[in-house]
Protein backbone atom coordinates (compact mmCIF):
# COMPACT_ATOMS: atom_id res chain seq x y z
CA UNK A 1 0.00 0.00 0.00
CA UNK A 2 2.88 2.26 1.05
CA UNK A 3 4.82 1.82 -1.93
CA UNK A 4 1.89 2.39 -4.39
CA UNK A 5 1.10 5.98 -2.39
CA UNK A 6 5.08 6.87 -2.47
CA UNK A 7 5.56 5.52 -6.06
CA UNK A 8 2.47 8.28 -7.14
CA UNK A 9 3.99 11.41 -5.40
CA UNK A 10 7.72 10.49 -6.46
CA UNK A 11 6.35 10.10 -9.75
CA UNK A 12 4.57 13.46 -9.65
CA UNK A 13 7.42 15.41 -7.56
CA UNK A 14 9.97 14.65 -10.40
CA UNK A 15 7.38 14.98 -13.54
CA UNK A 16 6.23 18.68 -11.75
CA UNK A 17 10.07 19.22 -11.25
CA UNK A 18 10.83 18.90 -14.09
CA UNK A 19 8.07 20.47 -15.86
CA UNK A 20 8.44 23.50 -13.52
CA UNK A 21 12.06 23.58 -14.48
CA UNK A 22 11.76 23.36 -18.15
CA UNK A 23 8.25 24.44 -20.28
CA UNK A 24 7.27 26.52 -17.25
CA UNK A 25 10.29 28.15 -16.42
CA UNK A 26 9.75 30.18 -19.97
CA UNK A 27 6.05 30.13 -19.41
CA UNK A 28 5.27 33.14 -17.32
CA UNK A 29 2.41 35.17 -17.00
CA UNK A 30 3.74 38.88 -16.78
CA UNK A 31 6.57 37.46 -15.05
CA UNK A 32 4.95 34.80 -12.71
CA UNK A 33 5.02 31.38 -13.01
CA UNK A 34 2.48 28.89 -11.73
CA UNK A 35 3.15 26.92 -8.89
CA UNK A 36 2.75 23.46 -10.50
CA UNK A 37 3.52 21.27 -7.50
CA UNK A 38 0.91 23.49 -5.03
CA UNK A 39 -1.49 22.68 -8.04
CA UNK A 40 -0.34 18.89 -7.77
CA UNK A 41 -0.58 18.57 -3.96
CA UNK A 42 -4.51 20.79 -3.98
CA UNK A 43 -5.08 17.91 -6.62
CA UNK A 44 -4.38 15.05 -4.52
CA UNK A 45 -5.67 16.50 -1.25
CA UNK A 46 -9.17 17.13 -3.24
CA UNK A 47 -9.52 13.62 -4.68
CA UNK A 48 -7.69 11.15 -1.55
CA UNK A 49 -8.47 13.41 1.08
CA UNK A 50 -6.07 15.23 3.90
CA UNK A 51 -3.89 12.48 5.38
CA UNK A 52 -2.21 12.13 1.41
CA UNK A 53 -2.72 15.81 0.65
CA UNK A 54 -0.75 16.93 3.72
CA UNK A 55 1.56 13.76 2.87
CA UNK A 56 2.25 14.71 -0.70
CA UNK A 57 2.44 17.92 0.30
CA UNK A 58 5.26 17.65 2.45
CA UNK A 59 7.19 15.46 0.06
CA UNK A 60 6.68 17.92 -2.72
CA UNK A 61 7.44 20.92 -1.06
CA UNK A 62 10.30 19.33 0.60
CA UNK A 63 11.48 18.47 -3.17
CA UNK A 64 10.65 21.81 -4.44
CA UNK A 65 13.07 23.34 -2.01
CA UNK A 66 15.88 21.16 -2.01
CA UNK A 67 15.99 21.59 -6.12
CA UNK A 68 15.19 24.93 -6.44
CA UNK A 69 17.85 26.16 -4.26
CA UNK A 70 14.91 27.70 -1.53
CA UNK A 71 14.75 27.83 2.33
CA UNK A 72 14.94 24.34 3.08
CA UNK A 73 11.21 23.29 4.50
CA UNK A 74 9.12 26.38 3.96
CA UNK A 75 7.63 24.96 0.66
CA UNK A 76 7.29 21.78 2.44
CA UNK A 77 5.18 23.63 5.37
CA UNK A 78 3.03 25.85 2.96
CA UNK A 79 2.36 22.58 0.52
CA UNK A 80 1.82 20.39 3.79
CA UNK A 81 -1.04 22.93 5.43
CA UNK A 82 -2.58 23.27 2.25
CA UNK A 83 -2.91 20.13 1.70
CA UNK A 84 -4.16 19.42 4.87
CA UNK A 85 -6.52 21.95 4.48
CA UNK A 86 -8.19 21.55 0.95
CA UNK A 87 -8.61 17.94 2.02
CA UNK A 88 -10.51 19.20 5.30
CA UNK A 89 -12.55 21.49 3.27
CA UNK A 90 -13.19 19.07 0.58
CA UNK A 91 -14.44 16.31 3.56
CA UNK A 92 -17.23 18.98 4.27
CA UNK A 93 -18.31 19.45 0.59
CA UNK A 94 -21.37 17.18 -0.04
CA UNK A 95 -22.35 17.96 -3.86
CA UNK A 96 -18.91 19.07 -5.53
CA UNK A 97 -19.35 21.41 -8.58
CA UNK A 98 -16.84 21.07 -11.71
CA UNK A 99 -16.03 24.15 -10.87
CA UNK A 100 -15.03 23.56 -7.38
CA UNK A 101 -11.11 22.48 -8.21
CA UNK A 102 -10.54 25.70 -9.69
CA UNK A 103 -11.84 27.66 -6.96
CA UNK A 104 -9.82 25.29 -4.56
CA UNK A 105 -6.77 25.72 -6.72
CA UNK A 106 -6.87 29.34 -7.27
CA UNK A 107 -7.76 29.86 -3.52
CA UNK A 108 -5.31 27.85 -1.97
CA UNK A 109 -2.85 29.14 -4.22
CA UNK A 110 -3.02 32.58 -3.35
CA UNK A 111 -3.48 31.49 0.19
CA UNK A 112 -0.16 29.98 0.12
CA UNK A 113 1.71 32.00 -2.16
CA UNK A 114 0.79 34.69 0.49
CA UNK A 115 1.98 32.43 3.86
CA UNK A 116 5.30 31.46 2.12
CA UNK A 117 5.75 35.15 1.56
CA UNK A 118 5.02 36.29 4.97
CA UNK A 119 6.74 33.33 6.47
CA UNK A 120 10.35 34.43 3.94
CA UNK A 121 9.46 37.96 5.82
CA UNK A 122 9.96 36.58 9.36
CA UNK A 123 13.00 34.55 8.67
CA UNK A 124 14.83 38.00 7.43
CA UNK A 125 13.80 37.53 3.82
CA UNK A 126 13.09 40.97 2.58
CA UNK A 127 9.33 40.78 0.65
CA UNK A 128 7.81 43.46 -0.53
CA UNK A 129 3.65 43.68 0.20
CA UNK A 130 2.81 44.61 -3.30
CA UNK A 131 4.93 42.08 -5.17
CA UNK A 132 3.80 39.10 -2.84
CA UNK A 133 0.11 39.91 -3.80
CA UNK A 134 0.99 40.68 -7.52
CA UNK A 135 2.88 37.38 -7.44
CA UNK A 136 0.32 35.49 -5.19
CA UNK A 137 -2.76 36.72 -7.63
CA UNK A 138 -1.11 36.11 -10.97
CA UNK A 139 0.06 32.75 -9.84
CA UNK A 140 -3.61 31.90 -8.44
CA UNK A 141 -4.58 32.58 -12.06
CA UNK A 142 -2.69 30.65 -13.69
CA UNK A 143 -3.00 27.51 -11.50
CA UNK A 144 -6.95 27.96 -12.08
CA UNK A 145 -5.84 27.94 -15.71
CA UNK A 146 -3.73 24.80 -15.98
CA UNK A 147 -6.44 23.14 -13.40
CA UNK A 148 -8.70 21.31 -16.26
CA UNK A 149 -5.34 20.07 -17.84
CA UNK A 150 -3.79 18.58 -14.39
CA UNK A 151 -6.23 18.02 -12.64
CA UNK A 152 -7.60 15.11 -14.29
CA UNK A 153 -4.03 13.47 -15.09
CA UNK A 154 -3.64 13.59 -10.88
CA UNK A 155 -6.80 11.90 -10.76
CA UNK A 156 -6.13 9.50 -12.89
CA UNK A 157 -2.65 8.42 -11.79
CA UNK A 158 -3.67 8.47 -8.19
CA UNK A 159 -6.79 6.32 -8.96
CA UNK A 160 -4.69 3.83 -10.35
CA UNK A 161 -2.21 3.53 -7.87
CA UNK A 162 -4.96 3.90 -5.20
CA UNK A 163 -4.61 0.73 -2.81
CA UNK A 164 -7.45 -1.75 -2.95
CA UNK A 165 -9.48 -2.21 0.04
CA UNK A 166 -8.34 -5.97 0.34
CA UNK A 167 -4.87 -4.43 1.20
CA UNK A 168 -6.41 -1.92 3.01
CA UNK A 169 -7.93 -4.76 5.50
CA UNK A 170 -5.09 -6.30 5.45
CA UNK B 1 -18.10 6.10 16.42
CA UNK B 2 -14.46 4.81 18.12
CA UNK B 3 -13.16 4.48 14.90
CA UNK B 4 -14.15 7.87 13.64
CA UNK B 5 -12.51 9.37 16.65
CA UNK B 6 -9.06 6.95 15.76
CA UNK B 7 -8.81 8.46 12.23
CA UNK B 8 -8.74 12.02 13.05
CA UNK B 9 -6.68 11.36 15.73
CA UNK B 10 -4.14 9.60 13.44
CA UNK B 11 -4.60 12.52 10.81
CA UNK B 12 -4.15 15.13 13.72
CA UNK B 13 -0.86 12.98 14.67
CA UNK B 14 -0.10 13.14 11.10
CA UNK B 15 -0.34 16.71 10.22
CA UNK B 16 1.15 17.38 14.15
CA UNK B 17 4.28 15.47 12.41
CA UNK B 18 4.56 16.69 8.98
CA UNK B 19 4.61 20.42 10.51
CA UNK B 20 7.01 19.69 13.19
CA UNK B 21 9.17 18.09 10.45
CA UNK B 22 8.72 21.15 8.25
CA UNK B 23 9.58 23.18 11.12
CA UNK B 24 12.76 21.27 11.90
CA UNK B 25 14.26 21.64 8.45
CA UNK B 26 13.37 25.33 8.61
CA UNK B 27 15.13 25.89 11.35
CA UNK B 28 18.37 23.16 10.55
CA UNK B 29 18.39 25.34 7.11
CA UNK B 30 18.54 28.58 9.36
CA UNK B 31 21.20 27.73 11.94
CA UNK B 32 23.59 26.05 9.34
CA UNK B 33 26.45 27.80 7.35
CA UNK B 34 26.61 26.16 4.26
CA UNK B 35 25.71 22.57 3.14
CA UNK B 36 23.53 21.19 5.51
CA UNK B 37 22.55 17.71 5.60
CA UNK B 38 19.78 17.94 2.90
CA UNK B 39 21.60 19.31 0.35
CA UNK B 40 23.13 16.49 -0.36
CA UNK B 41 20.35 14.97 -0.80
CA UNK B 42 18.71 18.07 -3.35
CA UNK B 43 22.17 17.45 -5.41
CA UNK B 44 20.71 13.95 -5.51
CA UNK B 45 17.41 15.06 -6.80
CA UNK B 46 19.11 17.20 -9.39
CA UNK B 47 20.88 14.50 -10.69
CA UNK B 48 17.95 12.34 -11.35
CA UNK B 49 16.47 15.24 -12.64
CA UNK B 50 19.27 16.16 -15.15
CA UNK B 51 18.47 14.11 -17.61
CA UNK B 52 15.03 14.26 -17.31
CA UNK B 53 14.83 18.42 -18.12
CA UNK B 54 17.19 18.38 -20.92
CA UNK B 55 14.94 16.12 -22.54
CA UNK B 56 11.96 17.95 -21.94
CA UNK B 57 13.86 21.49 -22.59
CA UNK B 58 14.21 19.62 -25.93
CA UNK B 59 11.00 18.60 -26.87
CA UNK B 60 9.77 21.71 -24.85
CA UNK B 61 12.00 24.79 -25.51
CA UNK B 62 9.77 24.97 -29.24
CA UNK B 63 6.63 24.83 -27.35
CA UNK B 64 7.59 26.89 -24.32
CA UNK B 65 8.93 29.90 -27.07
CA UNK B 66 5.61 29.62 -28.49
CA UNK B 67 3.44 30.12 -25.88
CA UNK B 68 5.66 32.52 -24.28
CA UNK B 69 5.05 34.70 -26.88
CA UNK B 70 1.26 35.09 -25.60
CA UNK B 71 1.92 35.02 -22.24
CA UNK B 72 4.72 37.58 -21.88
CA UNK B 73 2.77 39.91 -24.40
CA UNK B 74 2.22 42.53 -21.51
CA UNK B 75 5.90 42.42 -20.45
CA UNK B 76 6.74 42.31 -23.99
CA UNK B 77 4.88 45.69 -24.87
CA UNK B 78 6.37 47.57 -21.82
CA UNK B 79 9.48 46.53 -23.14
CA UNK B 80 8.97 47.41 -26.78
CA UNK B 81 7.48 51.06 -25.10
CA UNK B 82 11.03 51.28 -22.88
CA UNK B 83 12.71 50.46 -26.35
CA UNK B 84 11.54 52.31 -28.28
CA UNK B 85 11.68 55.86 -25.74
CA UNK B 86 15.62 54.82 -25.56
CA UNK B 87 15.72 55.08 -28.81
CA UNK B 88 14.11 58.16 -29.87
CA UNK B 89 16.49 59.49 -26.74
CA UNK B 90 19.37 57.91 -29.05
CA UNK B 91 18.18 59.27 -32.41
CA UNK B 92 18.11 63.18 -30.30
CA UNK B 93 21.35 62.72 -29.16
CA UNK B 94 22.63 61.28 -31.87
CA UNK B 95 21.15 64.44 -34.20
CA UNK B 96 22.34 66.76 -31.55
CA UNK B 97 25.93 65.08 -31.68
CA UNK B 98 25.83 65.51 -35.76
CA UNK B 99 24.72 69.44 -34.86
CA UNK B 100 27.80 69.97 -32.92
CA UNK B 101 29.82 68.33 -35.47
CA UNK B 102 28.46 70.63 -38.61
CA UNK B 103 28.85 73.53 -36.44
CA UNK B 104 32.13 72.45 -35.21
CA UNK B 105 33.44 71.87 -38.81
CA UNK B 106 31.65 75.30 -39.61
CA UNK B 107 33.61 77.08 -36.99
CA UNK B 108 36.97 75.71 -38.12
CA UNK B 109 36.23 76.55 -42.17
CA UNK B 110 35.69 79.95 -40.05
CA UNK B 111 38.86 80.03 -38.54
CA UNK B 112 40.77 78.84 -41.67
CA UNK B 113 38.99 81.39 -43.76
CA UNK B 114 40.60 84.29 -40.78
CA UNK B 115 44.01 82.94 -40.82
CA UNK B 116 44.41 82.47 -44.39
CA UNK B 117 42.86 86.35 -45.32
CA UNK B 118 44.36 88.05 -41.92
CA UNK B 119 41.73 89.82 -41.42
CA UNK B 120 40.62 91.47 -38.18
CA UNK B 121 37.62 90.47 -37.43
CA UNK B 122 34.29 89.98 -35.25
CA UNK B 123 32.75 86.88 -35.06
CA UNK B 124 28.90 86.51 -34.86
CA UNK B 125 25.97 84.19 -34.34
CA UNK B 126 22.83 84.00 -37.13
CA UNK B 127 20.23 84.64 -34.78
CA UNK B 128 17.58 84.59 -38.11
CA UNK B 129 16.80 84.72 -41.62
CA UNK B 130 14.50 87.05 -43.25
CA UNK B 131 11.16 85.01 -44.09
CA UNK B 132 10.82 86.99 -47.34
CA UNK B 133 11.17 85.32 -50.45
CA UNK B 134 12.13 88.69 -51.83
CA UNK B 135 15.69 89.25 -50.03
CA UNK B 136 18.16 87.32 -49.06
CA UNK B 137 19.33 88.94 -45.67
CA UNK B 138 20.19 87.17 -42.03
CA UNK B 139 20.38 88.67 -38.57
CA UNK B 140 23.48 88.48 -36.48
CA UNK B 141 24.18 88.86 -32.88
CA UNK B 142 26.69 91.70 -32.95
CA UNK B 143 25.81 95.18 -33.56
CA UNK B 144 27.00 98.93 -32.64
CA UNK B 145 28.20 98.37 -29.27
CA UNK B 146 30.23 95.85 -30.52
CA UNK B 147 31.88 97.67 -32.89
CA UNK B 148 29.69 96.55 -35.84
CA UNK B 149 29.13 99.09 -38.61
CA UNK B 150 27.52 99.86 -42.53
CA UNK B 151 28.62 98.47 -45.20
CA UNK B 152 31.54 95.53 -43.30
CA UNK B 153 31.77 92.58 -44.76
CA UNK B 154 30.57 89.44 -43.49
CA UNK B 155 32.80 85.71 -44.21
CA UNK B 156 31.22 82.46 -43.53
CA UNK B 157 33.50 79.22 -43.61
CA UNK B 158 34.30 78.95 -47.01
CA UNK B 159 34.34 82.68 -48.59
CA UNK B 160 32.31 85.45 -48.64
CA UNK B 161 28.89 85.84 -47.17
CA UNK B 162 27.65 89.52 -47.65
CA UNK B 163 28.15 92.73 -45.88
CA UNK B 164 26.22 94.48 -42.96
CA UNK B 165 23.60 96.87 -44.21
CA UNK B 166 22.08 97.71 -41.10
CA UNK B 167 23.53 97.91 -37.43
CA UNK B 168 21.36 97.76 -34.47
CA UNK B 169 22.65 98.47 -30.94
CA UNK B 170 23.52 94.60 -30.59
CA UNK B 171 22.45 93.18 -33.64
CA UNK B 172 22.72 93.49 -37.27
CA UNK B 173 21.66 92.73 -40.71
CA UNK B 174 23.36 91.22 -43.28
CA UNK B 175 23.05 91.09 -47.01
CA UNK B 176 24.06 88.17 -48.92
CA UNK B 177 25.55 87.99 -51.81
CA UNK B 178 22.96 86.07 -53.58
CA UNK B 179 20.30 89.10 -52.72
CA UNK B 180 19.70 91.01 -56.08
CA UNK B 181 20.50 93.87 -54.42
CA UNK B 182 23.83 92.34 -53.97
CA UNK B 183 26.94 93.93 -56.42
CA UNK B 184 30.74 92.84 -55.35
CA UNK B 185 33.67 93.72 -57.38
CA UNK B 186 35.06 90.49 -58.46
CA UNK B 187 38.10 88.99 -61.06
CA UNK B 188 38.43 85.34 -61.83
CA UNK B 189 41.29 84.16 -59.72
CA UNK B 190 43.49 81.99 -62.62
CA UNK B 191 43.58 84.85 -65.33
CA UNK B 192 42.99 88.08 -63.11
CA UNK B 193 39.88 89.18 -65.42
CA UNK B 194 37.39 91.72 -63.40
CA UNK B 195 33.76 91.70 -63.13
CA UNK B 196 30.89 92.21 -61.05
CA UNK B 197 29.14 89.04 -59.40
CA UNK B 198 25.39 90.06 -58.66
CA UNK B 199 23.10 88.28 -57.00
CA UNK B 200 19.93 86.59 -58.41
CA UNK B 201 17.66 85.80 -55.31
CA UNK B 202 18.70 81.78 -56.33
CA UNK B 203 21.41 80.22 -54.65
CA UNK B 204 23.47 80.80 -58.25
CA UNK B 205 25.69 84.19 -58.93
CA UNK B 206 25.71 86.23 -62.08
CA UNK B 207 29.19 87.12 -62.75
CA UNK B 208 29.50 89.95 -65.39
CA UNK B 209 32.68 90.19 -66.89
CA UNK B 210 34.12 93.32 -68.18
CA UNK B 211 35.78 91.60 -71.07
CA UNK B 212 33.52 90.29 -73.31
CA UNK B 213 36.08 87.89 -74.74
CA UNK B 214 37.93 86.59 -71.90
CA UNK B 215 38.47 83.04 -71.47
CA UNK B 216 36.92 81.73 -68.73
CA UNK B 217 36.68 77.71 -67.93
CA UNK B 218 34.26 75.44 -65.68
CA UNK B 219 35.53 75.18 -62.23
CA UNK B 220 37.98 79.04 -62.89
CA UNK B 221 38.01 80.29 -58.54
CA UNK B 222 36.30 83.93 -58.21
CA UNK B 223 37.48 86.29 -55.69
CA UNK B 224 37.10 89.95 -54.79
CA UNK B 225 38.97 92.59 -56.40
CA UNK B 226 38.27 95.26 -54.18
CA UNK B 227 37.69 97.24 -56.69
CA UNK B 228 34.70 98.45 -54.79
CA UNK B 229 35.90 101.51 -53.06
CA UNK B 230 37.48 99.31 -50.40
CA UNK B 231 33.77 97.83 -49.76
CA UNK B 232 35.30 94.37 -50.15
CA UNK B 233 39.22 93.73 -49.59
CA UNK B 234 40.69 92.02 -52.03
CA UNK B 235 41.41 88.09 -52.19
CA UNK B 236 38.16 86.77 -50.44
CA UNK B 237 37.19 83.49 -52.33
CA UNK B 238 33.66 84.07 -53.59
CA UNK B 239 32.31 81.24 -55.38
CA UNK B 240 33.40 78.92 -58.50
CA UNK B 241 32.40 79.38 -62.41
CA UNK B 242 29.59 76.72 -63.01
CA UNK B 243 28.08 77.18 -66.70
CA UNK B 244 29.68 79.49 -69.36
CA UNK B 245 28.01 80.20 -72.41
CA UNK B 246 29.44 80.75 -75.87
CA UNK B 247 31.13 84.17 -76.37
CA UNK B 248 28.47 85.99 -78.52
CA UNK B 249 28.46 89.46 -80.35
CA UNK B 250 26.88 91.67 -76.89
CA UNK B 251 29.22 94.08 -75.48
CA UNK B 252 28.69 92.18 -71.91
CA UNK B 253 29.69 88.45 -71.09
CA UNK B 254 28.26 86.97 -68.02
CA UNK B 255 28.42 83.48 -66.40
CA UNK B 256 27.47 81.60 -63.69
CA UNK B 257 29.23 81.20 -59.95
CA UNK B 258 28.25 78.73 -57.38
CA UNK B 259 28.91 80.51 -54.50
CA UNK B 260 31.75 78.65 -51.70
CA UNK B 261 29.11 79.12 -48.96
CA UNK B 262 26.48 77.05 -48.55
CA UNK B 263 23.56 79.46 -47.29
CA UNK B 264 20.79 76.89 -46.30
CA UNK B 265 23.20 76.19 -43.05
CA UNK B 266 24.97 79.36 -41.74
CA UNK B 267 25.17 79.21 -38.03
CA UNK B 268 28.22 81.63 -36.93
CA UNK B 269 29.61 84.59 -39.46
CA UNK B 270 32.98 87.03 -39.11
CA UNK B 271 32.83 90.13 -39.31
CA UNK B 272 35.09 92.00 -41.02
CA UNK B 273 36.03 95.02 -38.90
CA UNK B 274 39.63 96.18 -40.16
CA UNK B 275 42.31 94.63 -42.15
CA UNK B 276 44.39 93.11 -39.89
CA UNK B 277 48.06 91.77 -40.78
CA UNK B 278 47.39 93.10 -43.95
CA UNK B 279 47.49 96.45 -42.85
CA UNK B 280 50.61 95.85 -41.04
CA UNK B 281 51.89 94.03 -44.01
CA UNK B 282 51.66 97.31 -46.40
Amino acid sequence: MIWKRSLLVALLAITGLALETTLFGSLTLTGTKPELLLLITVALAIGEGPALGATAGFALGLATDLVLELPQGLSALTFTLAGYAVGRVRMHVQTPTAWLPMALVSVTTFAAVLFYGGISFLLGEPISVFRSLRHAGLAAGYNALLTPFVFPLVRGLAARLRPRMTEVIR
Amino acid sequence: MIKMFDRTRRLRLLITLLVLASVTVVTIDFRTEGDGPLDKVGRAALTVLGPIQEGLMTIGRPIGNFFAGFTQVGSLKERITALEGEKAALRNERELIQDIQRENESLRALLDLNERLGFETLAAQVIGVSPSNFERTIFIDQGRAEGVRKDMPVLAGEGLAGRVVSVGRSSATVLLITDRASAVAARLSSSGRTGIIEGQNTGILRFELLDPATLVSLGDKVVTSGHDRGLYPSGIPVGSVVDVPPPGTNLSRAVSVQPFVDFSSLDHVLIVVGQGRRERER
